[in-house]
């Protein structure tokens, strides 16, 4: 059981392992907490308003200017913005830890963009699907209603009444994508990365395949301060240049507000008590560590005074228990460093607070086959609805690997557990399913964005043509093997195939003079190698990489399966032909699986449109090169035959001719049959139908660009007869189709070849 | 007290090298309205036609224009024109408060107005502040000296310490490395300045200009010679607020500097400041004539 996580930079995900037992919170105790972390999110919301706002906060002596102009994430182009839809906050969370009087504590506040809640979801998701009468019977609080208010809390911010709600992504690197993708999918919101949104006459849209379609909510999991390169971090490529000026403009609702990161400033907690008493008239309910900002003259001397009984932790900036730049014991660390930060904070107090070292209690876990108890911290949402906050029931508990309980020594959590929340009655089941909501029947969902059809159409690509590849190693290999049985010699057309394969980059290209390499070397290079740009391992690599950027509308199916034949030629080369013989074999079964996934699991719209395209148009092309090294003007019967291997044709030929290998019905087959699905002109059919039914920008009645060129090209392939192909014919067919590629590259994705963000260098004196 | 008269050409022009989609910039050639000198008139011809223009007042205070540019095109050229009258008065050469207490007087700012010295006190985005660079400071900074006097010899020694070579850095370039090398251009001595400053808690920010150039004796002025120039603004605490300082001239900023705009360093006050969509190489040109027409 596990989550998927990245850490920073790293290609592969980890699991993150789940724990087999729950961490279990009574409905009264929960009752409490919720009440706690309620009132501190509307506490948060007060504080954003204020600081951005009128500043009634610093005028008043409540809080120190400076105590809030330190935080990077004081963006001030917001200041002055009144936020679109009200709010400065839509999704808070709080990391907190129960001391070991049972009394639970605010180690951490979290607004920037707060991350978890997706594995929060998904842990309960596997614990329910283990333990699924245990659940039932405890009465665990359920998690759905949570997303729903969540959704309808967003959607109601919003302008129109059937607003676009967008999840901004940093992209497939963000160490927690996977959490974005499953959250995007079960929340029904489209996720999109900065290259899709585009600002324009102050509103914000999506680029679809239908043009421009505006954006309403964007929920940003991309930092405050790089969400417009424009008017926040120039050196962003993860924004879109000009949002902060369509927030300012109230066309745009963003969620949280960039700028929200400042109440995570550790600098702002001991003035928090006063605060609460002053905006909202009451006592915080839930207590945090005591902190004391050593900006102020008098805190200073009493952090410098007990030095060594406190925890030393930047003022501002995010970085989090256990994290590089977070707090520290200066009693525990070497005497060096410890003067130095003594200095440091004497010198700039400012940038740091002092803090009580709290100890947490803990929750047992499975360790070396034996329960042990291991401190636990654990953060809770806040989701902003018309009526309030609403806290979910549970929360995303990371536990620690070490037995040291002291909170500033909990690492990032090497585990995370379930939580569950007992009621004492029987909970009602519920879903995301609406119960009382009328629900309009919807059978297409929004508009495709241009990057998500560009990465369908190069993932159904690279299949394709990885297939091909594939093919030509199990036709190489079964025929080499034939032939050292001594069946004959094909010794000229098994060149050929060798030849095709240096040509489309899966094997190495001979040196001037020399031989073509033997068959099992070819085969090797053309599964496995790492080095050459058309082999099989390198192209899976590229369908995985196009599937990573799109995992959202992938089926966990179609994952496993990707990540399967990743695994065939990532394994050790085979070491002889038959083994190469089963490699390719188990790649063209999976792949086999993967098509029929396509075909008989994904919705038909336009989406999987672009990814039949690409698998039409690729393989349009791998069989005319095919059929123009095997069915060329000159070909002999071989070679004939092993074209119709290549293309899978071999029973429907025999069935339909007796007298043998003949030119003109091979070409026939292979080019222009509409019957055979590995024909070109089959090919040809099918793109024209997916044209025929993609939107259109202008409605005047003339076809866009990709559509004429397939037209023209079905109408020549139709009307075609088979004696009048030659290789001229079957190149042009070739190239039509590689322009019809290009045409529909220009048409439908992204153009952007190479944004940049440059600041003006000027002659400086 | 000196008045002059000034008219400034400012001309950005970029060549690129394959043709670009579109282009927005963000730009601040606007002098600024403030203690000392007045903007008498003000113009930015932009080539080609922008689709938008959009004028606005950044959070510094500074005037910024917002352009957007969606035809094709090849080639990019911003020419400002300002008439600005300076005219400085001079003002005393100590704060009358030790370092120490503007620091502890910063701290305690009850504002968060754009003129507050407690946006002035942290790291920025070019300017952090560096341990090594802070011991510099303190030589000059101790706690108990008069916080001008204090700002005064630093400037002085960074003129003193530093080589001018305008070919050692770019706009890229660290303070960190610009300090190490003790050398750069005025960017980097005000980043260096304004680093030393904050690092013994004196805010300090960034303003970006205009400085006159006199041509050497016998010499005619050339035309484009001159250029854009930075300096430090220094807060001295309540009463004597904020002062000019140019650590390339080791002068006070006075009838000779032209402010454009503030901020806490380059990041901020950058003149033109775009994001394109294109490919290939671009070339750039900067012109800044400065020519004083009364006084």
């Amino acid at each position: 059981m596990g989550i998927s996580y990245r850490v920073h930079g790293e290609a592969q995900e980890r699991a993150w392992p789940l724990s087999r037992l729950p961490l279990l919170i009574g409905e009264a105790e929960w009752a409490e907490i919720a009440a706690g972390v309620a009132q501190r999110a509307q506490l948060m919301e007060a504080v954003l308003a204020d600081v951005y706002g009128p500043g009634r906060l610093t005028a008043e002596g409540l809080l120190p200017a400076a105590a809030v102009t330190g935080s990077p994430d004081y963006l001030r182009p917001l200041a002055g913005v009144k936020p679109p839809g009200g709010r400065w906050l839509n999704l808070y969370g709080v990391d907190i830890g129960r001391g070991p009087d049972g009394r639970w504590w605010a180690l951490g506040d979290r607004a920037q963009a707060p991350s978890g809640v997706g594995y929060a979801l998904e842990n309960r998701l596997v614990m329910s699907r283990a333990f699924p009468a245990l659940a039932r019977e405890m009465n665990v609080a359920r998690l759905a209603p949570f997303f729903r208010a969540f959704r309808a809390g967003l959607a109601a911010a919003a302008e129109r009444s059937q607003p676009r709600i967008c999840l901004l992504t940093p992209g497939p690197w963000s160490e927690t994508y996977f959490e974005q993708t499953y959250l995007a999918r079960y929340l029904g919101f489209l996720l999109v990365e900065g290259d899709d949104l585009i600002e324009q006459d102050g509103r914000v849209h999506v680029r679809t395949i239908a043009g421009l379609k505006r954006a309403d909510v964007i929920w940003r999991r991309v930092d405050g301060d790089f969400v417009d390169p424009l008017e926040l971090n120039g050196g962003s490529r993860l924004g879109v240049p000009g949002l902060v000026s369509a927030i300012r403009n109230g066309a745009v609702v963003v969620a949280n507000m960039p700028g929200a990161g400042l109440i995570e400033s550790r600098a702002l907690l001991g003035f928090l008590p006063q605060i609460a008493r002053r905006m909202l008239g009451e006592d915080l309910r839930m207590p945090h560590i005591a902190t004391w900002w050593c900006g102020q003259e008098d805190a200073r001397g009493d952090v410098l005074a007990r030095f060594d009984q406190l925890a030393l932790a930047p003022a501002f900036g995010a970085a989090g228990v256990g994290e590089p730049g977070g707090p520290v014991l200066p009693a525990e660390i070497a005497p060096a460093e410890r003067e130095r930060l003594r200095a440091q904070v004497s010198a700039r107090g400012a940038d740091f607070v002092g803090q009580e070292v709290v100890s947490l209690s803990t929750t047992p876990v499975w360790v070396d086959g034996k329960l042990a108890p291991r401190p636990f911290v654990l953060r809770v949402y806040a989701a902003a609805t018309a009526d309030g906050w609403t806290v979910m029931p549970g929360g995303f508990c990371r536990i620690s690997d070490e037995p040291d309980a002291r909170a500033v020594r909990m690492g990032s959590g090497v585990r995370s557990a379930d939580v569950w929340v007992l009621s004492d009655a029987p909970v009602a089941m519920e879903t995301l399913l609406p119960s009382s909501e009328n629900v309009a029947i919807r059978r297409l969902l929004g508009n495709l964005p241009s990057r998500a059809a560009d990465n369908l159409f190069w993932y159904g690509r690279y299949l394709e043509r990885c297939e091909a590849t594939a093919r030509l190693v199990r036709v190489l290999v079964a025929r080499t093997m034939e032939a050292d049985l001594g069946s004959g010699g094909m010794s000229e057309t098994l060149g050929r195939l060798k030849n095709l394969l240096v040509a489309w980059g899966a094997a190495p290209r001979p040196e001037k003079g020399a031989p073509a390499p033997d068959a099992l070397t070819a085969a090797q290079a053309a599964l496995f190698s790492p080095g050459q740009y058309g082999s099989a391992r390198e192209l899976v690599q590229r369908a995985r990489h196009a599937a990573s950027v799109i995992r959202e509308r992938l089926s966990v199916d179609a994952w496993r399966l990707v990540r399967d034949l990743d695994g065939q030629a990532q394994g050790a080369p085979a070491e002889t032909l038959a083994g190469a013989h089963d490699t390719a074999d188990r790649m063209l079964r999976i792949l086999a699986a993967l098509a029929g996934l396509a075909q008989e699991n994904t919705n038909h719209v336009a989406g999987w449109r672009f990814l039949d395209m690409g698998r039409r148009v690729e393989r349009g092309i791998n069989t005319c090169r095919f059929a123009r090294v095997f069915a060329d003007d000159v070909a002999t019967a071989d070679d004939l035959d092993i074209l119709l291997d290549l293309i899978d044709s071999q029973i429907t030929y025999r069935s339909r001719y007796v007298i043998g290998m003949a030119l003109a019905p091979v070409r026939d087959m292979c080019l222009l049959d509409p019957f055979n699905p590995r024909s070109v002109g089959f090919q040809i059919a099918r793109l024209s139908e997916h044209l025929a039914q993609l939107p259109t920008l202008i409605e005047d009645g003339l076809f866009e660009e990709p559509r004429r060129l397939v037209a023209r090209l079905q109408a020549d392939a139709q009307s075609a007869n088979a004696e009048e192909i030659d290789a001229r014919l079957i190149l042009a067919y070739e190239q039509r189709l590689m322009s019809l590629a290009d045409a529909v590259a220009a048409r439908y994705f992204l153009q952007r070849p190479g944004k940049s963000a440059r600041r003006a260098p000027s002659s400086l004196g | 007290m000196r008045r002059v008269l000034y008219d400034i050409r400012h001309l950005t022009a970029y060549d690129y090298a394959s043709t670009v989609s579109s282009a927005r910039c963000v730009l601040r050639l606007k002098p600024r309205d403030a203690a000392g000198q007045r903007c008498r008139a003000h113009g930015v011809a932009v080539k080609p036609q922008p689709r938008r223009r959009q004028p606005g007042v950044d959070f510094f205070g500074n005037a910024v224009e917002s352009i957007l540019i969606d035809a094709p095109h090849g080639a990019l050229s911003i020419e400002a024109r300002s008439i600005v009258e300076v005219s400085r008065p001079a003002r005393p050469s100590s704060a009358g408060e030790s370092v120490e207490r503007v620091a502890a007087a910063a701290l305690r700012e009850r504002a968060l107005a754009p003129d507050s010295p407690a946006h002035y006190l942290y790291a920025s985005p070019l300017v952090a502040p560096v341990e090594a660079v802070t011991a510099y400071a303190r030589n000059s900074l101790p706690t108990s000296r008069d916080a001008l006097e204090g700002a005064r010899e630093l400037m002085a020694r960074i003129r003193a310490d530093f080589d001018y070579e305008p070919e050692a850095t770019d706009v890229a370039t660290p303070l960190t490395e610009a300090f190490a090398a003790r050398r750069g251009v005025c960017q980097d001595f005000a980043h260096i300045m304004i680093a030393g400053l904050r690092g013994v808690g004196v805010p300090a920010r960034y303003v970006s200009g205009y400085i006159r150039t006199i041509p050497p004796p016998g010499e005619k002025r050339l035309d484009g010679a001159d250029a854009t120039h930075a300096w430090v603004d220094v807060w001295c605490g309540e009463t004597a607020g904020w002062r000019g300082l140019d650590p390339t001239n080791a002068i006070e900023a006075g009838a000779d500097h032209i402010e454009l705009a503030v901020g806490r360093d380059f990041s901020d006050v950058s003149p033109v400041y775009g994001v394109i969509l294109g490919a290939g190489e671009q070339k750039l040109e900067v012109a800044v004539d400065v020519v004083p027409i009364e006084g």
